[in-house]
């Protein structure tokens, strides 16, 4: 049988396929993917967008969960805080009611209450980047002291609070509002200092007293405020620990998806490079050559 | 008895046989010089022997005819070559148009994908941050990536379906040309036999004809006036001798439409070639692209004003539209923008109070939520990147598959019908011996017929 005595179609055709291949390994071993355009493999360009979409939430909910840390960390140390200064505050009514002490004495340990009592309204006020701890969703600062008022001071701030996203569909509740850290229906914080100084300034030992027992709970209601942020403090923990490990899962899949073996693609660089020089060996080899070469030219 | 005829006849044979080897070397000459031309077909040098002498009862030879040259082709596989050409230059526009189309849909940080996760993970750090001017100023620069990644893609599948659009009319000038000239050498050949036209005028018809089926789909009925082509759907194109133009008009949606010879619209029905890859980049793959595009913009945008107008701005006043979407879903990703141009219009707070951030779930749902179409906004674009890919990578896979076809053809053509120089060499030789060998015949009887005339001179006593 005749066999096509023009190879020139063929031999371009396996060189540029050859070069192709060359390309190929070429661009991933440089960009160290296996997926450069969607149809170099179309599911995986697929998966891929979710991928991106993410990887990129996690990124952000994992700095979210750091800054919102360290917001209730600040909330939870400012209670601490705040725990220290009631309970000097309990001493001092201690010492206020015990009846020994000369009346400047008394007015003395008053203005050390009245400063606790500023101390306090002022670790109400704590703000953190620009937003107050204890103001609820308000811009207003919180807590002023206000003389005229029955408890000293007034409540700017509002009953809201916030949730901050840390994951897909969930979030976390990261303040409690002044309204609800410092009073409820029984005890209130700035108001049973202010009630202090009010009897300690009067004298009345028994007022003293009974003020003195109402800071000593307003003690226990704060402690048990620092529980809600204690126990926001340990879900962010362990949120951090999730998101890590969905950092790894998803550059994991990132890496199966479009990733190529380093090994591998050297591999094939180094094979696609033989056949090219192989391909373009045999054509140099194969063209030239006819009868003609060697027949006698006619003398 | 007389054998006086003999020497004669052997003359005339002698002058035969270098008639003979003259026409074949010809033919080897015109071989060889035509050895790289594109179409060419070679020929070969038909003999055929002669009827016998009969004198008495002796029968000798008759000698050789030259009947002619032959032009050796198989039109059954030049058919199959026309077929897979057309299949090929329309999978191969359709190729090229689609890796372009295909880089919009590549993660480039300016893509969608990448603008969806910017607009993403701004929300979530709004979350955190919901007091922050700059996150809002972020957020808000974010959407307008979003919506300008929305009109990016889409220009740039419109920008593939006007260029798709532009080849029309040129293809169709090309076929109109193509046409007319075959129409003309389809004349020519019903004039004079197949034996005497040598294969030149076949081989430039059959060129042509090559060269049409890239153009568009085509099918051949030879018939008793030359070929009879139309396209694949039976609009004639040359009938014998004559031609019929195709034509284009502007059609209502704005783009070329192909009209055959009595002005009826043939575009849906073209298969195949570049006219057949153009139309079906342009009328069905883009558009499939653009309509799931244009309704994710849509459903997107309006389910994020959705979620805006459930809560109030950093100015307590309740949540406007924060996308501006056109009204005609058809224009929802070429034309989407961001309506709101202060950062603190954004719907941040639940409650009017300015540090809240209750809102800013329900904007991070719109994100993340199904839509309308029962997608969320990542799977509906994940889908499309899919469907781009695929369809690029198929026709990548289908255009090697058939030029490995194609290849497969030429060969076999190419051993039908391609000039070998190592055969024409031999048969330089062959006809050069055979051509020297009829020369030493005539000069043989020359010598033969002098010897017998001078029989009966004096002189030679």
């Amino acid at each position: 049988m005749r066999i096509n005595p023009n190879v020139v179609p063929t031999i371009l055709a396996d060189l540029q396929q050859s070069q192709v291949s060359l390309d190929t390994a070429l661009q991933q071993v440089s960009t160290g993917k296996s997926v450069n355009v969607p149809s170099d493999n179309p599911t995986a360009a697929a998966a891929m967008v979710q991928n991106t979409i993410e990887s990129g939430d996690v990124d952000q909910y994992t700095q979210n969960v750091n800054s919102v840390l360290s917001t209730v960390q600040s909330a939870d140390s400012v209670l601490s805080d705040v725990v220290k200064s009631l309970t000097q505050a309990v001493s001092l009514g201690t010492e206020g009611a015990n009846g020994v002490n000369s009346a400047a004495d008394q007015q003395e340990i008053a203005t050390q209450v009245q400063g606790i009592f500023a101390n306090v309204l002022s670790a109400a006020n704590t703000s953190v980047g620009g937003a107050f701890l204890f103001g609820g969703t308000s811009i207003a600062t919180p807590y002023t002291a206000d003389p005229s008022s029955s408890t000293g001071f007034t409540y700017s701030g509002n009953d809201d609070s916030n949730s901050v996203a840390v994951g897909d569909q969930m979030s976390v509740q990261v303040n409690l509002p002044g309204s609800q850290v410092f009073s409820n229906s029984t005890t209130n914080v700035l108001g049973s200092l202010n009630s202090l100084v009010t009897a300690l300034k009067s004298g009345n030992a028994s007022d003293i007293t009974s003020a003195t027992s109402a800071v000593d709970s307003a003690v226990n209601y704060i402690s048990q405020q620092q529980v809600f942020y204690g126990n926001v403090e340990s879900q962010l923990n362990s949120q951090q620990t999730t998101l890590q490990q969905d950092t790894v899962t998803l550059s994991t899949q990132e890496n199966n998806l479009i990733g190529v073996n380093e090994a591998t693609a050297a591999t094939n660089l180094s094979q696609a490079e033989t056949d090219n020089s192989a391909a373009l060996a045999a054509a140099a080899k194969v063209l030239p050559n006819t009868l003609l070469n060697f027949l006698q030219p006619p003398s | 008895m007389t054998r006086m005829g003999g020497l004669n006849a052997s003359l005339l044979i002698g002058m035969q046989a270098l008639d003979a080897a003259q026409g074949a070397l010809t033919a080897t000459s015109n071989n060889i010089a035509n050895v790289n031309t594109p179409g060419y077909t070679r020929e070969v040098a038909q003999f055929s022997e002669n009827g016998e002498n009969q004198t008495g009862d002796e029968v000798t030879g008759g000698g050789v005819t030259l009947d002619g040259l032959q032009s050796i082709r198989d039109e059954l596989l030049n058919i199959q070559i026309q077929q897979q050409t057309s299949l090929q230059s329309s999978v191969n526009t359709q190729s090229s148009s689609l890796q372009q189309v295909q880089t919009f849909f590549t993660s480039s940080g300016n893509d969608l994908a990448s603008a969806l996760t910017a607009f993403s993970g701004g929300l979530a750090q709004l979350s955190a941050n919901p007091g922050s001017t700059a996150t809002q100023q972020s957020v808000l620069a974010n959407g307008q990536n979003l919506a300008s990644a929305f009109n990016t893609t889409a220009q740039g599948l419109t920008a593939a379906q006007s260029d798709a659009d532009r080849q029309v009319p040129q293809t169709v000038t090309q076929i109109n040309s193509l046409t007319q000239q075959i129409a003309q050498l389809n004349g020519q050949l019903s004039q004079v036999p197949a034996a005497e036209s040598g294969g030149t005028t076949e081989d430039q018809l059959d060129q042509l004809v090559q060269q049409l089926s890239g153009l568009t789909g085509i099918a051949i009925t030879q018939g008793t006036d030359g070929e009879t082509i139309t396209t694949a759907n039976g609009t004639p194109l040359v009938i014998g001798g004559q031609s019929f133009n195709l034509q284009t008009s502007t059609g209502t949606n704005g783009f070329q439409q192909v009209l055959d010879s009595n002005g009826n619209n043939i575009t849906s029905s073209i298969q195949g070639g570049t006219l057949g890859g153009a139309i079906g980049i342009r009328d069905q793959v883009i558009p499939g692209f653009l309509s799931q595009l244009n309704t994710l913009a849509s459903q997107l945008g309006t389910a994020f004003n959705t979620a805006q107008a459930q809560g109030f701005d950093s100015n307590g006043n309740a949540g406007t539209n924060f996308f501006t979407i056109p009204t005609n879903t058809n224009d929802a990703a070429a034309g989407i923008s961001v309506a709101i141009s202060n950062p603190a219009q954004i719907a941040i707070s639940s409650d009017g109070s300015a540090d809240s951030n209750g809102n800013v779930a329900n904007l991070s749902a719109a994100l993340t939520n199904k839509l309308p179409s029962g997608q969320t906004p990542a799977n509906a674009y994940a889908d499309l990147v899919f469907q781009v890919g695929s369809a690029t990578s198929n026709a990548n896979t289908q255009s090697t598959a058939i030029g490995q076809n194609l290849t497969q053809l030429t060969n076999q053509q190419g051993a039908v019908s391609a000039v070998d120089v190592n055969e024409e060499t031999t048969n330089l030789m062959r006809y050069q011996a055979a051509y020297e060998a009829a020369s030493r015949i005539v000069s043989t009887i020359q010598v033969l017929d002098n010897a017998a005339l001078n029989m009966g001179s004096s002189s030679s006593f």
